[in-house]
């Protein structure tokens, strides 16, 4: 254990500077997406009012955290496949999860102002006052870790990586479009309903109202439904890692 | 043996035979050679002794563990210099050096200590800060051979090392390998570069089409070519191939090189017809020597391809 922990340590470092050349536009993606999302997205309604602006202001996180983890994520993965980077790094004597761990621990922190950013631009922007839980914590690190893993999944599963950004250009697609986030779930027709019962968006938007506003949600089957995602992917993720050619 | 490798079959999907029954074993302090062309299934080999591949069928075991079923003991014991460039865009060479060091273990002082003296022996240190990101390939693949070496393993694989670097750097890389060696390492070599590997190497194995169609020592290899000389012309451009006498035994011909064999009793006759070609145009310069490595490799490998990369008999 002790070693994984070491591992991990190391790989953090190696992930982190890796990025850091492009760290600056990194941030300055997320927060220009937070910021698109609280001003942008007001321009769809004729009038806002302080439902809809909860709405916006909880749901641009959640499509912050799905789009880093549904497109950037397995965009650099299938790059970094493109390029043979798993050849080498996975010659190290490194748990393999201790590699992706690091990833993801680098992934969470450069979304994470984009995300505080676009609850506070939100609460002032359409001007009410927050009801913050302690839960939006475990909350947030469940969205980023299930988005993130579902990612890693989708990156190592697709055979050919050319065909991943294809396959992301669709996911966000539906995210955005199709998906309950940015509104309330009654407003899509009944088989839209039906399928986001099952798929982790809805619950993930749950979690941000439930535990940044008084929007009436239930927190503990949206915990689970998120959970089990998590669950899942994370499992996908380990046995993808773990084949050999 | 430290590295015992058994009938390895590497079959992947398609049914492309990558390897075809392939048994090999490296020892510790001896430096093993893998040449063979493109596609020859050098870097599946060794791919499968570091954990990146499963063969399909045979052995593999490293101080007598199987490590098809322990690919982490595999990656403890191996350090590896993969074919592809290292994801260090983003670090300087000297971080690079020792975050590798440091991974494979190495404390924190000694691994600085062994960075920098791979860093003045490869000359690297006008480079030592540089990112990445801003250093040419030839520069990466040296960074990448110290990360390998920083903190040997029991067996350091080095698929082509030396890809993009210059002549004197590419002596330099030759010499920290055979300090390796020295130093109780099993060295398994990659490389295409048969004139330098024949200095290098103690014992080779020759693949082509996933199968070995030699293995020995450089100098038994060289035997199974007799006492034979070997003559090489080199064609003026465009000028057609020349009628050849009769003593000139075996020829084949690559792209403008004429290689053939010669008894030393005919090498009179051979130089005076040479010079003759030479005066008359149809050829730039001529070579006279010993049968080399290289004129055991490309007997081995060729007439096998259609496309004619390896050279044709004529």
């Amino acid at each position: 254990m002790l070693k994984w922990f070491r591992s991990y340590g190391l790989m953090l470092k190696w992930v982190y500077l890796s990025n850091r050349p492009w760290l600056m536009l990194n941030l300055a993606v997320q927060l220009g997406i937070a910021v698109a999302f609280i001003f942008g997205i007001g321009y769809f309604y004729p009038e806002i009012t302080l439902s809809i602006g909860k709405y916006l202001t909880t749901g641009s996180p959640t499509i912050v955290l799905l789009t880093v983890g549904l497109v950037m994520v397995p965009q650099i993965i299938a790059s970094m496949r493109s390029e043979g980077t798993f050849d080498y790094v996975w010659s190290l004597p490194v748990p393999r999860m201790a590699h992706i761990a690091a990833d993801a621990t680098n992934t969470f922190a450069t979304m994470l102002p984009g995300i505080l950013l676009s609850i506070i631009l939100g609460k002032f922007h359409f001007g009410f006052d927050l009801q913050v839980s302690w839960l939006v914590i475990p909350a947030i690190l469940l969205i980023a870790s299930t988005a993130t893993f579902a990612g890693y999944s989708l990156a190592f599963a697709v055979p050919k990586p050319m065909m991943i950004n294809v396959i992301t250009q669709l996911m966000i697609f539906f995210v955005m479009m199709f998906s309950p986030v940015m509104f309330p779930a009654e407003q899509l027709p009944g088989w839209l309903q039906a399928i986001h019962k099952v798929l982790p968006i809805q619950y993930m938007a749950d979690l941000m109202r439930g535990t940044l506003t008084d929007i009436p949600v239930k927190l503990g089957m949206a915990f689970s439904m998120v959970g089990a995602w998590f669950v899942a992917g994370f499992a996908c993720t380990y046995i993808l890692v773990r084949r050999r050619k | 043996m430290l590295l015992e490798i058994k009938n390895i079959r590497k079959v992947y999907k398609g049914k492309v035979k990558a390897n075809d029954d392939i048994s090999l074993s490296v020892d510790e302090g001896e430096i093993f050679g893998l040449l063979g062309p493109n596609g020859a299934g050098k870097t599946t080999l060794v791919n499968q002794v570091i954990g990146l591949a499963v063969p399909t069928s045979g052995s593999i075991t490293l101080a007598g563990v199987n490590i098809i079923a322990r690919p982490d003991y595999a990656r403890e014991l191996c350090s590896f210099q993969a074919q592809v460039q290292a994801p260090i865009a983003g670090l300087s060479s000297i971080t690079a050096i020792e975050l590798a060091g440091r991974i494979r273990g190495g404390k924190k002082a000694e691994v600085h200590k062994r960075a920098m003296e791979l860093v003045e022996k490869l000359e690297l240190g006008e480079w030592k800060k540089t990112l990445g990101l801003n250093v040419s390939g030839g520069v990466r693949r040296l960074v990448a051979f110290c990360m390998a070496a920083v903190v040997p393993g029991k067996v350091v694989i080095l698929d082509e090392p030396t890809n993009d670097v210059d002549p004197l750097r590419r002596r330099a890389i030759w010499q920290e390998v055979q300090v390796l060696a020295k130093r109780g390492s099993a060295v398994l070599l990659v490389t295409h570069n048969v004139l330098e590997a024949e200095r290098v190497v103690d014992r080779l194995a020759i693949i082509d089409q996933g199968k070995v169609k030699g293995m020995g020592t450089p100098a038994s290899l060289k035997e199974s070519e007799g006492d034979a000389m070997r003559l090489e012309l080199i064609l003026e451009p465009k000028a057609a191939e020349p009628s050849l006498p009769g003593y000139l035994k075996k020829p084949l011909v690559i792209n403008r090189r004429v290689l053939a064999d010669i008894s030393p009793a005919d090498v009179p006759a051979a130089i005076a017809w040479a010079r003759n070609l030479k005066e008359s145009g149809a050829i730039e310069e001529f070579y006279l020597g010993p049968s080399t490595l290289e004129d055991v490799y490309v007997r081995l490998v060729k007439n096998h391809d259609a496309n004619g990369n390896h050279g044709k008999g004529i």
